[in-house]
C-alpha cells in the first residue's frame, strides 16, 4: 500500500469504526453492525482521493462521518489537521460537499437564490455573495438559466448547481458522494472536468465512484472498500499492477452457451469466467495468470462454436477492482 | 457570532421566498387557527360591548399562537419533504440559528394572521377598534411576538426527532388555546390545570395586551409591567430551553445517523 | 379464457387489492399509526375540542340544553380530523413520497384502492366519535339514560364512513393541486363552521346554508342529537339516509375526479408536478 507524504493532510482517519445497532421493540432484541470495521487512510492537501466499492459496503457512511454528518463509534478522523469532534463548525466553514442524486436543492426558488442563500449560511462576507455567486454560475455554466426556478433544471443542471453550491465559500476540501450517478456521458464528462479544475485550483478532494474508469481518469489514489474494511490503497496504476497476474482473455463468439462457459471454467489456471450469452454474438472474458497457455486451450475445446475474435489485454482497474471486492 | 446573525437573516428571507413561491407549507397554518377562532367567535354573537373587544383580542392571539405552533413545524419538515435536510445540517452553523430565522418568519405571518382576525372580528361585531393605550398595546404585542418565536423554537426540536410532530403540535393547539386564556378567564379551568396556564408566554401576552386595549380591564392580579416582566423571563427561559434542545438533537441525529429517515 | 371465471378473478384481485390496501394504508401512508398516536387521537383529541368550545358557553351563560348542543356537535365533529384530513393527506403523502406515479402504473381496481387505503382512517375516526360521546356524558353531563344505543352507534358509523367519502372526494380534487394540504385544512374546520356544530345551521348567513348541505356530517350532527334524546331508528331514518345519499354523491364523484385525473396525467406524462 502506498501512503500519502508525511507533513499537514487534508483528511487523516485512523482505524474508524461506526456501528449500527438496529432494536426491536417488540422482540427486545437487538441487533448490531458495522458498516464501518475500522479503517484507516491519509488524503494529502492538493490530492484527489477516490473511494471505490459496492453498495452497503461503507461510501456513504465514511462521507458522513468525515464531513461530520455522523459520529464514528470509535477511532479518529481529523479534517484539514482539526478533529472532527472537536471542531465541527470550523471544518464545515473550510470543506464543500456534493450529494449525490437529485435531493438537496430547494426546488422552488432559482439558481441564485439557493446559491446566495447558501453562501450566508458558510458565511461568505455579505458584500461578496453576489461575485462569488456570478462567478460560480459562470463556473459550471448555467449563465441564461440562473434566475429559473431549479425544478425546471434537467438532472445535469442540477449537478452543476450541486457543484456550485458546494464551492460557494471556495473550500480547501471537497467530498463528492458518487458526483456522476444517472448522469449521460455528456453530463459526467462536465462534471469530471469541474472536477479536475477544482484540484487545478489546488483543493484537495475525495471522491466516491462506482464508475471505475472515472476513479482511474482522476484520481490519484484510490482506496477500494469493501464490506466495512479498506482491502487496497494504491495508484490507479499500482492497483492494476497488483493485478498483474490476472490477464484478461477476451473472446467473440458465435454459438457458445452455457455448457462451453463450464468447460472454460474447468482449465487449469482459469480463475474466472464472465460470459454475456444472451445475444447472437457473445462476449466471455476469462481471467487467467497463464494467458498464452489457456488460449490454446480454449481453442482447441471450441468444437462447433465459431471464435470470431480473440485478444489478450492487461487487466484494468475494474479487474483489479473485482477481484478485490469478490475476494 | 456575524455569521450566526447572517444565517438567521439569511434562513428567514429563504422561508419568505419559500413562502411566496410554494404557499401549501404555511397556508394551513394559517387556515386552521383562522376558522377555528372565527367559530369561537361567533359563540359571542349575542354579547356586546368591552366583552367583544375581549374576544376579538383572544382571537388575533389565537391566531398567533397557531400559526406559530404549525409553522415551527412547517420550518423543519419541509426540508424533510425537499431533501433538503442533510444540506441544513452540513452547514457550518448551528442548528437553531437557521430554524431561528424560519421560525421569525413563520411567527410574523402568525402576527398578520392574528390582525387580520382582529380586523375581521372588529368589523363583524362593529365594535370599531379603540385601543386605549396604543404605545402599550404594540410594545406588548412585540414582545408577545418575540416570546411565541422562542416558543416555536422550542417547539420545532420535536419535530426535528420525530416524524409524527405534526400530529402532536395539531394536538397541542386546542390545549394551548384553552389553557391560556385567550378565550375565557383561566380562572374557570379546574384548578390543576392552573399552573400550566402561568408557565405559558401566551397567557401573560393576551393579560398585558387586554390591560393596554380595554380600559378598566382587570383579569389576572398583576400589573401591566408584572405581566410584561414574566412575559420576558419565561422567553428568556424559552431560549435558553431551545439553545440545550437543539444541542442535543444535533448531537443526537449525529449519533443516530438518521438525519432523513425518521 | 372463459368470462366468468375472468370476472371471478378480477373480482378476487379486485377484493386483494382492497384488503392489502387496508393494511397499507395504515403502514405507507399514515404516519400516525403508532399506538400512542392513536390514543391520543381517541382520548385527548375529543376531550380538548369538546373542552374549549363547553367552557366557552358556559362562560357566556349559555343555556345548560345550549352547551349540550355543543358538546354533542363537537364530539362527533371531532372525527373530521381523522376522516377528512388524514384521509385527504393520503394523497400529499403520495406525492411527497414520490410513490403517486407508482401506484398508477399499478393494473389494481381504483376503486378499492381508492377506498381500502382509507378504511383505518373511517375506522379510526368512529372510534374518535366515541371516544368524545363517552366524554359528553361522563365530564359534561350529557344524559343518555333515554338514548337509543343502536342509533347512536349507527349515525358514528355512517358518519365516520361519509365523511371518509368526502375526504376522499378532497382527496382526489388534491390530485391537481399543489395545495390538496390547504384544501383539507379548509374543509377540516369548515364542518366546525357549517354543519351545525356550534350552532345550528339557521344561524349561518343565506349563502353559507347550502355548503352545510352538502356535507355528510351536517346529517350526522342532527340525527346524533334525536338518537341520544331518545328518537327512534325511524325517527332518523330520513337524516341517515340522506347522509348515506351525500356520502355516496361524494364519493362517486372523488372517484370520477381520480380516473379523470389519471386520464389527464397519461396524456400530459405528468403525475407529480400539479
Amino acid at each position: 500500500m502506498q501512503e500519502a507524504g508525511e507533513g499537514s493532510s487534508a483528511v487523516d482517519v485512523k482505524d474508524l469504526r461506526r456501528e449500527y445497532v438496529t432494536r426491536s421493540f417488540l422482540k427486545k432484541t437487538t441487533k448490531v453492525t458495522a458498516a464501518l470495521d475500522g479503517i484507516s487512510l491519509r488524503v494529502a492537501r492538493g490530492e484527489l482521493f477516490g473511494l471505490i466499492g459496492p453498495n452497503g459496503a461503507g461510501k456513504t457512511t465514511t462521507i458522513k462521518i468525515l464531513t461530520t454528518l455522523l459520529s464514528p463509534t470509535s477511532g479518529s478522523a481529523k479534517i484539514l489537521d482539526l478533529d472532527i469532534n472537536k471542531d465541527m463548525y470550523e471544518i464545515r466553514r473550510r470543506i464543500g460537499i456534493v450529494f449525490g442524486g437529485e435531493r438537496g436543492l430547494y426546488n422552488r426558488v432559482t439558481a441564485v437564490e439557493n446559491l446566495k442563500y447558501f453562501a450566508d449560511l458558510y458565511g461568505v462576507p455579505p458584500s461578496e455573495i453576489t461575485g462569488r455567486v456570478k462567478k460560480m454560475i459562470e463556473m459550471v455554466g448555467l449563465e441564461g438559466r440562473e434566475n429559473e426556478r431549479v425544478e425546471k433544471y434537467s438532472r445535469g443542471m442540477k449537478q452543476r448547481l450541486h457543484i456550485a453550491k458546494a464551492l460557494i465559500h471556495d473550500p480547501e476540501l471537497v467530498f463528492l458522494d458518487e458526483p456522476t450517478i444517472g448522469l449521460d456521458p455528456g453530463g459526467a464528462r462536465d462534471i469530471r472536468n469541474m472536477v479536475r479544475g477544482m484540484k487545478k485550483d489546488g483543493k484537495s478532494i475525495f471522491l466516491t465512484t462506482h464508475n471505475m474508469f472515472e476513479a482511474d481518469e482522476l484520481c490519484d489514489r484510490v482506496a477500494v472498500i469493501s464490506r466495512g474494511k479498506i482491502v487496497a490503497l494504491d495508484t490507479p496504476a499500482g492497483l492494476k499492477k497488483s493485478a498483474k497476474d490476472i490477464s484478461v482473455i477476451e473472446l467473440q463468439t458465435y454459438g457458445a452457451d452455457a455448457n462451453f462457459v463450464q468447460r472454460i471454467e474447468k482449465i487449469g489456471g482459469v480463475t474466472r469466467v464472465v460470459a454475456d450469452l444472451d445475444s447472437e454474438r457473445q462476449s466471455i472474458r476469462v481471467q487467467t495468470e497463464f494467458p498464452t497457455e489457456v488460449l490454446p486451450t480454449i481453442v482447441g475445446l471450441a468444437g462447433d462454436v465459431n471464435i470470431i475474435d480473440k485478444s489478450i489485454r492487461e487487466p484494468t482497474l475494474e479487474d483489479a477492482y473485482l477481484r478485490l471486492v469478490e475476494e | 457570532m456575524v455569521s450566526r446573525v447572517q444565517a438567521v437573516r439569511a434562513a428567514a428571507r429563504m422561508t419568505m421566498k419559500i413562502f411566496f413561491a410554494d404557499p401549501q407549507w404555511i397556508i394551513p397554518a394559517i387556515i386552521a387557527p383562522f376558522i377555528f377562532t372565527l367559530v369561537a367567535l361567533l359563540l359571542f354573537r349575542n354579547e356586546t360591548g368591552p366583552l367583544l373587544l375581549y374576544a376579538v383580542l383572544g382571537g388575533g392571539l389565537m391566531g398567533m399562537w397557531g400559526t406559530t405552533v404549525y409553522g415551527s413545524g412547517t420550518s423543519i419538515t419541509f426540508d424533510r419533504f425537499n431533501g433538503t435536510m442533510e444540506a441544513t445540517l452540513a452547514a457550518p452553523v448551528p442548528l437553531m440559528w437557521i430554524i431561528g430565522g424560519r421560525v421569525a418568519w413563520n411567527t410574523f405571518i402568525g402576527v398578520i394572521n392574528g390582525g387580520i382576525i382582529l380586523v375581521i372580528g372588529t368589523l363583524w361585531f362593529r365594535t370599531g377598534i379603540s385601543i386605549a393605550n396604543p404605545l402599550a398595546f404594540t410594545f406588548a404585542t412585540v414582545v408577545t411576538y418575540v416570546s411565541l418565536s422562542s416558543f416555536g423554537l422550542m417547539l420545532a426540536t420535536v419535530y426535528v426527532l420525530t416524524r409524527q410532530g405534526g400530529f402532536i403540535m395539531n394536538s397541542l393547539e386546542v390545549p394551548v388555546y384553552i389553557a391560556t386564556g385567550t378565550m375565557f378567564p383561566v380562572a374557570l379551568l379546574p384548578l390543576a390545570t392552573q399552573p400550566v396556564a402561568f408557565i405559558l408566554g401566551p397567557t401573560w401576552g393576551i393579560e398585558a395586551i387586554r390591560k393596554a386595549a380595554i380600559a378598566g380591564y382587570t383579569g389576572l392580579a398583576t400589573s401591566y409591567w408584572t405581566d410584561i416582566g414574566i412575559l420576558a423571563i419565561e422567553t428568556a427561559a424559552y431560549f435558553a430551553i431551545s439553545f440545550y434542545l437543539f444541542g442535543r438533537v444535533e448531537r443526537l441525529a449525529k449519533r443516530n445517523g438518521t438525519l432523513e429517515e425518521y | 379464457m372463459d368470462t366468468s371465471t375472468s370476472l371471478r378473478r378480477r373480482v378476487s384481485m379486485a377484493v386483494q387489492v382492497f384488503t392489502s390496501s387496508i393494511g397499507f394504508g395504515r403502514k405507507g401512508t399514515v404516519i400516525w399509526d403508532s399506538p400512542e398516536m392513536i390514543a391520543m387521537q381517541v382520548f385527548l383529541l375529543p376531550l380538548f375540542q369538546i373542552s374549549f368550545f363547553a367552557v366557552l358557553a358556559q362562560y357566556l351563560d349559555y343555556s345548560g340544553s345550549a352547551v349540550q348542543y355543543i358538546v354533542v356537535g363537537n364530539a362527533l365533529q371531532a372525527m373530521s380530523y381523522s376522516a377528512v384530513f388524514a384521509v385527504a393527506n393520503i394523497t400529499s403523502t403520495d406525492k411527497w413520497q414520490g410513490t403517486l406515479e407508482t401506484l398508477m402504473v399499478t393494473p389494481a381496481n381504483r376503486m378499492a384502492l381508492f377506498v381500502g387505503r382509507a378504511v383505518f382512517q373511517s375506522g379510526l375516526s368512529a372510534l374518535i366519535a366515541l371516544g368524545g360521546l363517552f366524554y359528553a356524558s361522563e365530564l359534561f353531563g350529557v344524559s343518555f339514560a333515554h338514548a337509543d344505543v343502536v342509533g347512536v352507534l349507527l349515525v358514528v358509523l355512517v358518519t365516520s364512513v361519509t365523511m371518509m367519502c368526502f375526504g376522499l372526494l378532497i382527496s382526489s380534487v388534491g390530485l391537481f393541486l399543489r395545495t390538496a394540504m390547504i384544501l383539507a385544512n379548509i374543509f377540516l374546520f369548515l364542518t366546525m363552521l357549517v354543519s351545525g356544530v356550534n350552532f345550528p345551521l339557521s344561524t349561518l348567513p343565506g349563502w353559507a346554508q347550502p355548503v352545510g348541505y352538502a356535507i355528510p356530517m351536517t346529517y350526522g350532527t342532527s340525527a346524533i342529537r334525536l338518537a341520544i334524546s331518545g328518537a327512534s331508528l325511524g325517527g332518523i331514518g330520513s337524516l341517515v339516509a340522506d347522509e348515506v345519499l351525500v356520502g355516496a354523491v361524494a364519493i362517486m364523484l372523488g372517484y370520477l375526479t381520480m380516473v379523470g385525473f389519471e386520464r389527464l396525467a397519461r396524456k400530459t406524462g405528468r403525475f407529480e408536478e400539479y
